[in-house]
């Protein structure tokens, strides 16, 4: 074998023994997990029933399609991404766009669009939850009262806790996406914005004919993350309705089979639902951001 | 560039400080709230504190006599808060360490060593993110069993660092694999070797990146809630986020708040001060990458 042929080999070698961290904790957190969840799917486990789980194939995918309660899952879960990403997206681009150019105070301004992704949402949710719906005692109650009290009044019980679920969603997302996409803006020449300027006077035709065509690699990684977030979001829904769901999600659909109603194999089944849908955006996402013509570089 | 009018320099102005508010507002509510007196709390005008205290603060790090009983318990509850700071802090250094660890290792060898299908192994690994979360525990529980660490700290470290991963892993690589390959060749061929020249060469010129990337994990692993809460059960093992879930909406909202807001302090300290070199390493990843 050649010299050049041999070392390509210890490469490649090294190559495997780098990726192995990261692929091992892949594996034990992620790949385990979702096999035990794929095989559960087809079973009827539930930890309150003593025999052996028996398998029964697609039955508990049949089951939903006829179950109202699934569709309605669906149907909130669908409007509950498709509302949070537009707003995320469009409230976004326009922090981008307002922080691309230099001015005064940019640094500041730039700082406090940082700040909602940077302030640990683990924490501020139960902020948020206890700002929403404060106890009785407090000041702002009343007023939070009769908020909540207009808005489930022309919604329907539990529209509150909902609307704040999509509130907090979308007041963290589009920190993150404006961060995204303002890297993104960095990213692009001057050189061209400068050319655009040249060609046309309406910034509108600028806008849509340059910016968001250079910066549709970074909307598309935007929405991708954005709507994983908000497809599997079920800590956030939990959290901001206190367990009382009246809007279930999928995910919380699911969360409330498996440990209410002890039904794993239903509740596995039903998570597993959401996997096609983010596959083939995650497809779409691929065809954007990694072109295949770039295979031969 | 002729001068922009007086109108649209007025709209700017008027749309940066809408942002500002709409942004900070939450934040400072929350800041104020912790601040306050119980008096205030319920007399006074819910959007100043006219009389800053700390007590809520205090409160969290105060041990408290025992008393017996469910209504003693509940109403004289003290906080091993000390622990979950600790604990707090281990975690968040120990995820974002393990997190750069491997995603850097795993960056180098799909960007600058390019095993075959190096596409598709990026690829893969991103595609982690399809994974819905929401009833994930349960496996992971049998996992985190098996390893022997219910009810440890060290589970959060093995999960943590997988949620930011992908991510991490995508953005590094695609940096990696874009830097030219001469800068490396000119090392290797004065006689280093590969780890002197990634050392020496390579990692001190992705610092912005790695910045990006370990931002990225800090945020990622700050805003879990779940699986703090599912995995941690004793309070002294918990870390902040998975303590305050236990609080008592109706008895302690004050000092919760002050909780949430001595857990942000760290977290949005560090977050500031690299905001920038966030961006910049963004950016970075895309010019380079993408």
């Amino acid at each position: 074998m050649s010299l050049r042929g041999r070392a390509r080999r210890r490469e490649i070698q090294l190559a495997y023994l780098l990726l192995s961290p990261a692929l091992l904790l892949l594996l034990t957190v992620l790949a385990y997990p979702v096999g035990w969840e794929l095989w559960t799917s087809l079973t009827d486990l539930s930890p309150l029933s003593d025999g052996p789980q028996a398998f029964v194939g697609f039955e508990n995918y049949r089951r939903f399609l006829g179950e109202a309660e699934f569709w309605r899952a669906a149907a909130v879960t669908v409007v509950y991404a498709a509302v949070t990403s537009v707003a995320k997206l469009a409230l976004g681009l326009g922090f981008a766009l307002l922080l691309a150019r230099p001015f005064r105070g940019r640094a500041l301004v730039f700082l406090a669009i940082f700040l909602p992704w940077a302030y640990p949402a683990g924490v501020s949710v139960i902020g948020w939850y206890w700002t929403l719906n404060p106890p009785t005692r407090t000041a702002y109650a009343p007023f939070m009262g009769h908020l909540k009290f207009v808005v489930d009044g022309a919604f329907g019980g539990g529209a509150w806790a909902f609307t704040s679920v999509i509130l907090f969603n979308i007041w963290r997302g589009s920190s993150f996406i404006a961060v995204l996409l303002l890297a993104g803006i960095n990213a692009i020449p001057p050189e061209l914005f400068e050319c655009a300027l040249l060609e046309s006077k309406s910034a509108w035709r600028r806008f849509h004919l340059v910016t968001v065509p250079l910066l549709k690699p970074f909307l598309a990684l935007g929405v991708f993350l954005s709507l994983t977030s908000a497809f599997a979001d079920l800590a956030n829904v939990w959290m901001l309705t206190a367990g009382r769901i009246v809007f279930p999600v999928i995910g919380t659909h699911a969360y409330w089979l498996a440990t209410k109603a002890g039904q794993f194999g239903p509740a596995s089944a039903l998570s597993l639902t959401l996997v096609p849908f983010l596959l083939g955006v995650l497809f779409l996402l691929f065809r954007l951001f990694d072109p295949p013509e770039r295979e031969a570089a | 560039m002729n001068p922009r009018p007086w109108w649209a320099k007025l709209g700017h102005l008027s749309l940066l400080i809408l942002t500002t508010v709409y942004c900070l507002f939450p934040i400072y509510f929350m800041l104020v709230q912790s601040l306050k007196t119980p008096e205030e709390d319920v007399f006074g005008n819910p959007f100043i504190v006219m009389n800053p205290t700390l007590e809520n603060f205090e409160e969290l790090f105060e041990r408290k006599s025992e008393v017996r009983g469910f209504v003693g318990d509940a109403l004289r509850r003290s906080y091993p808060f000390l622990d979950w700071l600790v604990n707090t802090l281990f975690i968040f250094a120990g995820s974002v360490a393990a997190t750069l660890g491997a995603s850097v290792a795993a960056a180098y060898a799909l960007g600058r060593l390019r095993p075959p299908g190096f596409r598709w192994w990026r690829r893969a690994i991103f595609a982690a993110y399809v994974v819905p979360q929401t009833i994930l525990f349960i496996p992971l529980f049998q996992v985190v069993n098996g390893l022997g660490l219910d009810d440890n700290l060290l589970a959060l470290l093995l999960i943590y660092p997988s949620m930011a991963l992908p991510f991490c892993v995508w953005m590094l690589s695609a940096y990696f694999q874009h830097l030219p390959r001469e800068i490396e060749e000119a090392a290797l061929i004065e006689g280093a070797s590969r780890a002197t020249a990634f050392f020496r060469i390579i990692l001190p010129m992705s610092r912005p990146v790695l910045v990006a990337a370990g931002i990225f994990t800090l945020g990622t692993v700050a805003s879990d809630f779940m699986i703090a809460s599912v995995f941690l059960l004793t309070p002294h093992n918990q870390t902040i986020t998975a303590g305050l879930g236990t609080f008592d909406v109706a008895l302690d909202e004050l000092a919760a708040v002050a909780g949430v807001n001595l857990m942000a302090l760290p977290v949005v300290t560090i977050s500031a001060v690299f905001a920038r070199g966030y961006v910049r390493g963004l950016t970075a990843a895309m010019v380079e990458g993408a």
